[in-house]
């Protein structure tokens, strides 16, 4: 099948901008989302193309534009709240945590909640403490939310559209430094199922589970331990909640060792969880524990070069592949 | 159906409810929204609604006694309906829980010696599957862990260093782990496993055997099935090979099940292709006519009766065969053995009762359109079996393709292969 190459916030625009001609019920607001074509130019274009009353700003009010969007969706609509940075959704969590996640449950069955909750995370512009931060843990915890991951502008694409057609509560984690990063896209209706890992590049010799912007450094890792005749197999979830085990526990089986690069703070983190089932699933399969690298227990510091040192770099990941290979008898 | 009306959790943390009023009796009509019963807790007193009209079919309460919360007050359903014995929990989440990931199977741990050796899970599994006493290793992992490339070195040098050559005893294939040794049937020769060896994707090694009488065996006497197993035992035993996988056709299949029942021979899995022993009848026109064949031309008109599709049978086979009778006393030989197994149309041997106590992983493998053997039946449930349609009785060579997947399936199955390191 063909394919073009689109940067990842034109693939979330060609998802959007699909279902949105696709399904009336779909409707976007956001801060900055309408006029400006968004923070991020996601959105660019769509205003003119769907007017005002399905593409709208909204003041600086969080709790109130994911209350209105969990709401509409328990109407019958289908929205789209785009929040500029995750580290704000927090100003909304009553919602998503005791209404969004809850309602379908709490009536059972009979409420349902399409609410796509689209917003950004991530370190590495040195914008500091309460605008770099990766908070999927908070949401995996949650249960009745989905929690979606995209490292590449091909799974942006499919899983956004998956995500406006299925009926759960998703919070859409994309990453401020993957936005402008390119990658080919398939022409055509490209929907990517939740609960699907991809393997990014297969290997025999250790499995690498990374998500989000953490893909780049774990192939990146792997290119550079391939010279040395190690194959890393690198896993991309794509969905944390829901997770595809199966596939994680396969890949365990064949490599027998384990590492997990997580950009978020380790202490609570979804590789925590993730090492769990591994230890509780695979233990007769390992070799080595599972490594995990991840972001220092400490808010991101403003410094570039102290950000840097934070979150996990592509010379963390390969040290650790190093060490559940047993290379290093010091460890 | 018998719908179950609950005593209402009347409280945060409370797990009784005192009844102090029940409005309803057994057989009385109940319509919905009625108020079918009180209930007190220390805190308030609740009237309990009937959700649904029905009659009043199970009461097992009176006034004054103390119900625990959210479980059934009274049943509602049809006059003359009774409650299930074992009642289905009432769903208090309705969502139905993920189906859970079937766990891989996991064979337990060895137990670990008293002691302070290190070593990985995966290791010690390993280990345990090769029969390696995890103890004698000396790790080279972190703190000296034992890990798995200290187990695989260990295991290929004491796999590779036991087996010992020997007169019809013949490697057919090097590899890493537990041996597959081949046993052929009745008139066969190790040789012709190769084919069906070059398909077998597992990294053990593979050993061809030659029955006594047959092929490059080393003369032996050869009175009953029972010494032809004693036999076989001894010449495994000599050359290093006790702990292994088995793949049998015919007769061999039949000497394999007999060695998997000995205490002296380790056992891993069997592959039994077209066994023998397994009913007491057979095609015993068949032995004669092909022991008999004084032509390659009969010879081969014989051997047309071990496959379906006259297509299926190597002339290589016919010629081989053919070939190793001129000039030697190979023909004598099997006819001696022949008569120390065979009378008439009968097996003088029965597989049956040592393949009830089989208890390492085993399939067999028949051709439905055998014309040597009558059908297999009555195996005991936990053997696979395998019936291959238009399929006479050398499924090895009629299917290989199958039949190789079948045997790395069985080898599979015992986790014996070695991961790769």
């Amino acid at each position: 099948m063909a394919a073009r190459e689109l940067m990842y916030r034109e693939a979330l625009r060609e998802a959007i901008d699909e279902e949105m001609a696709r399904d009336p019920t779909v409707f976007i607001i956001g801060e900055g989302i309408a006029e400006r074509g968004g923070s991020y130019k996601v959105t660019e274009g769509l205003l003119a193309k769907y007017g005002p009353k399905r593409v709208r700003d909204t003041p600086i009010a969080e709790a109130g534009m994911i209350g209105v969007g969990v709401g509409a969706a328990i109407a019958g609509a289908r929205p789209i709240v785009e929040i500029l940075y995750v580290d704000f959704a927090m100003l909304g969590m009553d919602m998503i945590v005791n209404q969004a996640a809850k309602f379908r449950l709490m009536t059972g069955g009979d409420g349902r909640v399409p609410f796509v909750l689209r917003t950004q995370g991530g370190a590495g512009g040195g914008v500091a403490a309460q605008h770099s931060q990766s908070l999927e843990a908070l949401f995996y915890h949650i249960p009745g939310l989905k929690v979606v991951m995209p490292s590449v502008p091909a799974d942006a694409k499919g899983l956004l559209k998956h995500a406006l057609r299925q009926q759960d509560p998703v919070m859409f984690l994309e990453h401020k430094h993957l936005y402008m990063t390119k990658g080919l896209v398939p022409d055509g209706e490209h929907v990517v199922p939740f609960g699907v890992a991809d393997i990014k590049r297969a290997g025999s010799d250790v499995t690498i589970i990374a998500w989000s912007n953490m893909v780049s450094r774990a192939m990146d890792a792997a290119e550079a331990m391939a010279a040395e005749g190690i194959e890393c197999e690198v896993l991309d979830p794509r969905t944390l909640v829901p997770l595809d085990r199966a596939a994680i526990l396969a890949s365990v089986a064949k490599t027998h060792r384990v590492v997990i690069v997580q950009e978020a703070v380790r202490r609570g983190g979804v590789a925590s969880d993730i090492a769990s089932i591994i230890q509780e699933e695979a233990f007769y399969d390992l070799d080595a524990p599972v490594q995990i690298v991840a972001g220092l227990n400490i808010p991101i510091p403003f410094n570039l070069a102290l950000e840097k040192a934070s979150v996990p770099q592509t010379d963390d990941v390969i040290a650790a592949v190093r060490r559940v290979l047993h290379s290093n008898a010091m460890a | 159906m018998a719908e179950a009306i609950l005593v209402p959790q009347v409280g945060q943390d409370l797990t009784e409810a005192k009844i102090v009023a029940i409005n309803v009796k057994l057989g009385d009509k109940v319509a919905k929204g009625d108020i079918v019963a009180e209930v007190e807790s220390e805190k308030a007193t609740f009237e309990v609604e009937a959700f649904c009209a029905g009659i009043v079919i199970s009461l097992p309460f009176a006034v004054g006694d103390v119900a625990p919360v959210l479980e059934p007050l009274m049943h509602l359903g049809a006059a003359g309906e009774t409650v299930g014995g074992t009642l289905a929990p009432v769903a208090l989440d309705p969502v139905a829980a993920p189906a859970p990931v079937a766990a891989t199977p996991q064979p337990p741990a060895p137990d670990l010696p008293a002691g302070r050796q290190r070593s990985s899970p995966l290791a010690r599994r390993i280990a345990a599957q090769g029969g390696l006493d995890i103890v004698r290793l000396t790790g080279s992992g972190p703190r000296g862990a034992v890990v798995l490339r200290d187990v695989t070195a260990a295991l290929q040098g004491s796999i590779l260093a036991a087996f010992r050559p020997a007169p019809g005893v013949v490697s057919l294939q090097n590899g890493r782990g537990i041996p597959v040794v081949f046993l052929h049937g009745f008139g066969g020769e190790l040789a012709a496993w190769r084919p069906l060896v070059m398909r077998i994707g597992v990294p053990n090694p593979m050993v061809g055997v030659d029955l006594a009488g047959h092929g490059a065996a080393p003369a032996a006497s050869i009175a009953s099935f029972a010494a032809l197993v004693d036999d076989t035992a001894a010449r495994l035993a000599a050359a290093g090979l006790s702990h292994v996988h088995l793949v049998g056709h015919s007769l061999g299949a039949a000497v394999a099940t007999a060695l998997a029942d000995r205490t002296d021979m380790q056992v891993r899995s069997l592959t039994l292709i077209a066994p023998a022993g397994l009913a007491p009848g057979m095609n015993g026109g068949f032995i004669a006519g092909f022991l008999g064949a004084r032509s390659e031309a009969a010879l081969g008109i014989w051997m047309q009766s071990l496959v379906h599709q006259p297509s299926s049978l190597p002339a290589a086979m016919v010629r081989a065969t053919f070939a190793a009778r001129q000039g030697t006393d190979a023909a004598a030989r099997q006819t001696a053995i022949a008569a120390a197994l065979f009378e008439g149309d009968t097996q003088l041997f029965s597989i049956r009762a040592a393949l009830l106590r089989v208890s390492c992983p085993a399939r067999v493998i028949v051709g439905r359109e055998d014309a040597i053997l009558p059908a297999a039946h009555g195996l005991p449930p936990q053997i696979a079996l395998h019936r291959l349609p238009g399929v006479g009785h050398l499924p090895q060579t009629e299917a290989a393709g199958l039949v190789a997947r079948l045997v790395t399936e069985t080898i599979h199955s015992t986790g014996g292969t070695p991961a790769a390191a």
